[in-house]
């Protein structure tokens, strides 16, 4: 795993992955089953359609629906990016933007059933757009998440790819997370980097008495 | 999660109280859909093959239907034991114990929640269900005990 400490929690994390995608999956089945992925299917299943005598849904109805899935699905997300952050595999700048739009997608997923039913039914393709974005954030997280519980990479642990350097200007953005980087000695998780992979120490700068500088230097 | 990784002897004995408030509520909560699946679909082979299939099989149940049962499941079980999960490997339990109290759990679940599925569009018998529910439940209530008892000794160091 990148992270030693998580090792004991793997089987929770794969008890979860596996349930996810489950849901994941069952919420694929239904949405096409019940509305279909036409602007059309949907628009017949929020507004009704009188030939097989489907009544328009009722404001009832949809906060049914909406309810537990307000409860759900930011907790569902909230929960796999939280994992994801302790990982460190996404740079900060770009784990915020994709972050914020999967939880963006969610709420205009469940909101967009009310505005097509009694604002705009020609939005019906938002519906769709944001249940497909939805779904493959949520693949993409729940990927990172699998990819969290592989066998780290040695240059992961070895100050390599995700850790910025100890002490220093950082030359590029920021991984996310602290996980990867938990191995340096003072850090949040407070654990130490195997004796093999540390750094030797920097060279002193000398102070106010100058070294002795041994025998002159003979060239050849 | 990220307490539980480094947990200190004070945090974890502050955080023993709701913990197991937490497992009193799944206790409460495993009671509860035990007693709704008695009075639903029942508990017994020859009840839910009745439920799912009607009367001499006349009836099935749709397949959205089943397949709204098997998405609300599947959230409920699986943050239920990312949880236990967490707070068993935050505890002094053998990870033999865990895994395979972890891989017992899950597979119930999946068999609990794909059971009707099984039997109505595959004809598959209506004992895997009944076994299924019978088996996640109690490898849920085992969990929570097991978390109960052993959560917060020796200081919860997490056990690989």
């Amino acid at each position: 795993m990148r992270d030693p400490r998580l090792r004991p929690f793997r089987g929770a994390l794969l008890a979860f992955l596996a349930l996810m995608l489950v849901l994941l999956a069952s919420g694929a089945v239904l949405f096409v089953r019940k509305l279909g992925l036409t602007p059309e299917g949907v628009r017949r299943f929020y507004l009704g359609a009188p030939e097989i005598f489907a009544p328009p849904r009722s404001a009832l109805g949809l906060l049914e629906v909406a309810v537990p899935h307000l409860v759900a699905m930011p907790l569902a997300v909230f929960v796999t990016v939280h994992l994801v952050a302790m990982a460190g595999l996404v740079r900060r700048r770009a784990f915020s933007v994709l972050s914020s739009l999967t939880f963006a997608g969610v709420l205009v997923g469940i909101a967009a059933g009310f505005v097509i039913r009694f604002l705009w039914p020609g939005l019906a393709w938002l519906k769709i757009v944001a249940f497909l974005s939805v779904e493959g954030m949520v693949l993409f997280w729940l990927g990172l998440l699998a990819a969290m519980l592989l066998p780290a990479r040695r240059g992961a642990l070895d100050g390599g790819a995700p850790c910025p350097p100890e002490g220093g200007d950082r030359p590029g953005p920021e991984p996310i997370g602290d996980a990867a980087c938990a191995h340096r000695a003072g850090g949040p998780g407070q654990g130490r980097r195997p004796a093999a992979l540390r750094r030797p120490p920097a060279p002193r700068r000398p102070t106010s008495r100058p070294r002795d500088p041994g025998p002159p230097h003979r060239p050849g | 999660m990220r307490f539980l990784l480094a947990p200190s002897p004070e945090a974890v004995e502050r955080s023993k109280p709701p913990v197991r408030v937490f497992l009193a509520f799944t206790l409460v909560l495993v009671a509860a859909a035990v007693a709704n699946r008695a009075l639903q679909s029942g508990l017994l082979p020859a009840q839910i093959e009745s439920f799912y299939l009607g009367p001499g099989g006349s009836e099935p149940v749709g397949a959205t239907a089943l397949w709204e049962e098997v998405h609300a499941g599947a959230f409920l079980y699986g943050a239920l034991w990312l949880m236990l999960g967490s707070l068993l490997a935050a505890s002094p339990v053998q990870p033999r114990v865990r895994g395979a109290l972890l891989a017992v759990g899950v597979g119930a679940a999946l068999l609990d929640l794909f059971g009707p599925l099984l039997l109505v569009k595959a004809g598959a018998p209506a004992a895997l269900r009944a076994l299924g529910f019978l088996l996640a439940s109690g490898a849920l209530v085992f969990a929570t005990a097991v978390a109960w008892v052993r959560y917060g000794r020796n200081g919860s160091r997490p056990n690989a």
